[in-house]
């Protein structure tokens, strides 16, 4: 068995169970947490639950003026890495075909030279992240290996997807390999990691700013 | 086999003795330095070393095979230009092709093998049956095992022509019945060119041997022992169609819009991009063609385990086999799983709430 | 396009002219300065390098046709010409069914293949003198049948 076949065969399944079954088991654990009751009456003029959570989410969305300078670089390369990502992830002709091959559903792709502008951006994204990560001196103090695993592990599909379209170090096939083998190992570490944030970040910020709203604040 | 096939002598002795110029092998030589990707001025010291040069002794051994690997030389688009090859060899053992039969043609073999001590090459087309003693493929009370163990012995080189003796192929597919291997897992102690495909592009097949003979030398080979100078680059990147791949258009099925505009088979399951052979740039037939310039996409026959990496319809970047029923398993163990986490945690919290034990943290405390 | 023409000439690449013919021809310039300096000879394969049938038919027009061609029938046929420029020669090697086998330009004064090869004279020269023995023998009878 090739490197590419142990990749496209048991490799990617293997990671593909572990991450159904740990995105479910990890949702079905949080949904079904018991909640106390909250007792206390809302404030005047706050949202209905739907609406003020909705507002909140969208309103994260941006910073409030008074923090624009301070968050300026984290939210343009924030921006641009999770865009990056998810033009790379969607747009890729062959990435599509993946989804295909799993949901049944495919979509047209965008021309390679596009993705692979695109990858060079978002790569450069991730990597000044990085740096700011490890030399800013809050940033660096507050993070912890869960943080450089998610680097790792969406760092790695894009540098060697970028190696393996331009034919740098191993040959294609071999690289393939090597690049579907990093996906898997982000889809198997996915549901423990934080990268489970894909899924929770509608949770957390819609709960926030629900929270919030009976409090009559608007955050 | 014709009684020229198997003469010694220099390949020039050879070549007058059939009345064919120098000129001829001068043109032959011109087409030789295309094929092999050789400075256009090296045609006329190939002619030269050629026609000096003794007909190489050449024993070919037939084992798991359908035989066409030799038809695709044999039968190739100009006979006179892919025959100019058995000018350049002494080929003194071939089953199909010799005229001696029985322990005639064994004694041939055992002939060559025993005149050319150490100076034969041995071409191998078919995988070689190991199982239970490689009693599942047998000729003149040999099995192949035996016959090729005693060839390759005295043996200068060995070519491994076509898939099956390269790789296994088709008989080393799944389940693998006979234990069918290549040459190269049984016989280590000699320099093994691969020459896979199947079948081989007759134009490989003839340029490597010329090689041999020309240079006395293997050519420079890649990691899975075949020759660079056809090997070297994979067909995606010399296909025609490529510039479609770039641009993201793919034909869909095999008779919709886009195949009929020639766009990229890709999503048809072409397995150009990791398959290495002169298909794309010596094509098939004379330059007539090849399979993706046919419509339909690359088998990648010339690679191992071709014929058990997946169907051949399913594109690169699916997975081989689905897993379907594996992962929805995962999806209800998790949402069990889950609700068991979940119920856990309420019981913890009940206790917890139990006026005998310590108050409870409110919801959102740790926020 | 029609599917029949993507199938037999390889795409769209075949009729695009890339400038590959003005780079060939500026080489071809370069091996004949090399030629009238000291007579060093030089060839250029125009199969291996990559070039559309639109650029050859390109460079052909370009280098035009000079004073000589030949014919040669050695294994299918061959067409040499000078072209319009003394000592550059246009080799194209047919199979024996008319496909084109190597194709390359040649920069000397004559062409290799155009001489006679000294092993052909020698063979030439056995089977022309055993003809004449054997006429000389026969003469008579030859003469009286």
């Amino acid at each position: 068995m090739t490197l590419l076949e142990f990749a496209r065969g048991p490799a990617i399944n293997a990671a593909l169970v572990i991450f159904v079954f740990g995105v479910i088991w990890r949702l079905f654990w949080l949904l079904f947490l018991p909640r106390a009751a909250d007792h206390s009456v809302a404030k005047l003029g706050a949202g209905a639950a739907v609406s003020s959570a909705a507002g909140g989410f969208v309103r994260h969305m941006w910073p409030p003026r008074e923090y624009a300078a301070r968050t300026r670089f984290s939210l343009i390369v924030g921006y641009v890495l999770h865009f990056g990502l998810a033009i790379i992830v969607f747009g890729f002709a062959q990435h599509i075909l993946f989804i295909r091959d799993i949901f049944g559903i495919g979509w047209p792709g965008l021309p390679t030279g596009v993705i692979t502008v695109v990858s060079v951006i978002t790569l450069a994204a991730l990597i000044a992240a990085l740096v700011r990560r490890m030399t800013n001196p809050v940033l660096k103090m507050i993070s912890t290996f869960a943080d450089y695993w998610a680097w790792f592990v969406v760092t790695l599909p894009v540098v060697t997807g970028l190696m393996a379209v331009s034919h740098l170090l191993l040959r294609y096939e071999d690289m393939l390999g090597v690049h579907i083998l990093s996906v898997a190992l982000m889809l198997a570490t996915f549901p423990f990691s934080k990268l489970m944030h894909a899924f929770l970040v509608f949770v957390t910020r819609s709960q926030t700013s629900f929270f919030y709203s009976r409090r009559g604040s608007h955050v | 086999m014709a009684d020229w096939m198997s003469q010694q002598g220099t390949v020039g002795e050879a070549l007058t003795r059939q009345g064919i110029s120098r000129r001829s092998l001068l043109k032959y030589s011109s087409y030789l330095a295309t094929l092999l990707a050789l400075p256009p001025t090296s045609s006329q010291a190939i002619a030269q070393a050629l026609a000096g040069a003794k007909r190489q002794s050449v024993i070919w051994l037939s084992f798991q095979e359908c035989t066409g690997c030799i038809e695709s030389l044999t039968r190739s688009f100009s006979p006179s230009v892919e025959e100019m090859i058995f000018n350049l060899i002494s080929l003194d053992y071939q089953e199909t092709l010799q005229a001696a039969a029985g322990e005639a043609a064994e004694r041939a073999r055992l002939e060559a093998m025993e005149a050319n001590k150490g100076k034969y090459v041995v071409v191998v087309d078919g995988s070689v049956s190991t199982r239970d003693g490689g009693i599942y493929s047998t000729a003149a009370g040999k099995t192949n095992l035996e016959v090729l163990k005693e060839t390759a012995k005295d043996a200068l080189a060995i070519l491994s022509v076509g898939t099956c003796s390269s790789f296994g192929g088709i008989p080393r597919a799944h389940p693998n019945p006979t234990g069918a291997e290549p040459v190269s897992a049984i016989i280590t102690d000699k320099p093994i060119i691969n020459v896979s495909g199947c079948p081989p592009m007759p134009e490989v097949i003839a340029g490597t041997i010329a090689y041999l003979v020309t240079f006395g030398k293997l050519p420079e080979l890649d990691h899975l022992g075949r020759p660079k100078p056809f090997f070297g680059d994979n067909i995606h990147d010399r296909c025609y169609r490529r510039p479609f791949y770039d641009q993201g258009k793919f034909a869909k099925s095999f008779d919709d819009a886009g195949a009929r505009e020639g766009w990229c088979l890709y999503e048809l399951g072409c397995k150009g991009p990791v398959t290495y052979n002169a298909c794309a740039t010596i094509k098939w037939n004379g330059n007539t063609s090849f399979p993706i310039q046919s419509g339909h996409g690359c088998l990648g026959c010339s690679e191992p385990n071709f014929w058990d990496a997946g169907s051949f319809y399913k594109p690169l970047p699916g997975r081989m086999t689905g897993a379907g029923e594996a992962v929805l398993g995962a999806a209800a163990v998790g949402a069990v799983a889950g609700a068991g986490s979940a119920f856990i945690a309420r019981r913890r919290k009940a206790a917890a709430s139990d006026p005998s034990a310590s108050p409870s943290v409110p919801e959102g405390a740790d926020q | 396009m029609s599917p029949r023409d993507v199938g037999h000439d390889g795409g769209q690449f075949a009729q695009v002219s890339t400038g590959m013919a003005h780079a060939v021809e500026r080489e071809i310039g370069q091996h004949l300065l090399a030629l009238a300096h000291d007579g060093t000879e030089a060839a250029i394969d125009l199969r291996s390098i990559p070039m559309s049938d639109a650029d050859r038919a390109e460079l052909e027009e370009s280098l035009g046709r000079g004073e000589v061609s030949a014919t040669l029938d050695a294994m299918g046929r061959s067409d040499i010409w000078e072209t319009a420029h003394a000592g550059v020669w246009w080799v194209r090697h047919f199979g024996t069914e008319g496909q084109v086998m190597a194709e390359r330009i040649e920069i000397a004064r004559v062409p290799d293949i155009l001489r006679a090869d000294p092993a052909d004279v020698e063979a030439a020269a056995i089977r022309l003198g055993r003809a004449r023995d054997f006429i000389d023998a026969h003469a008579d009878s030859v003469a009286g049948g």
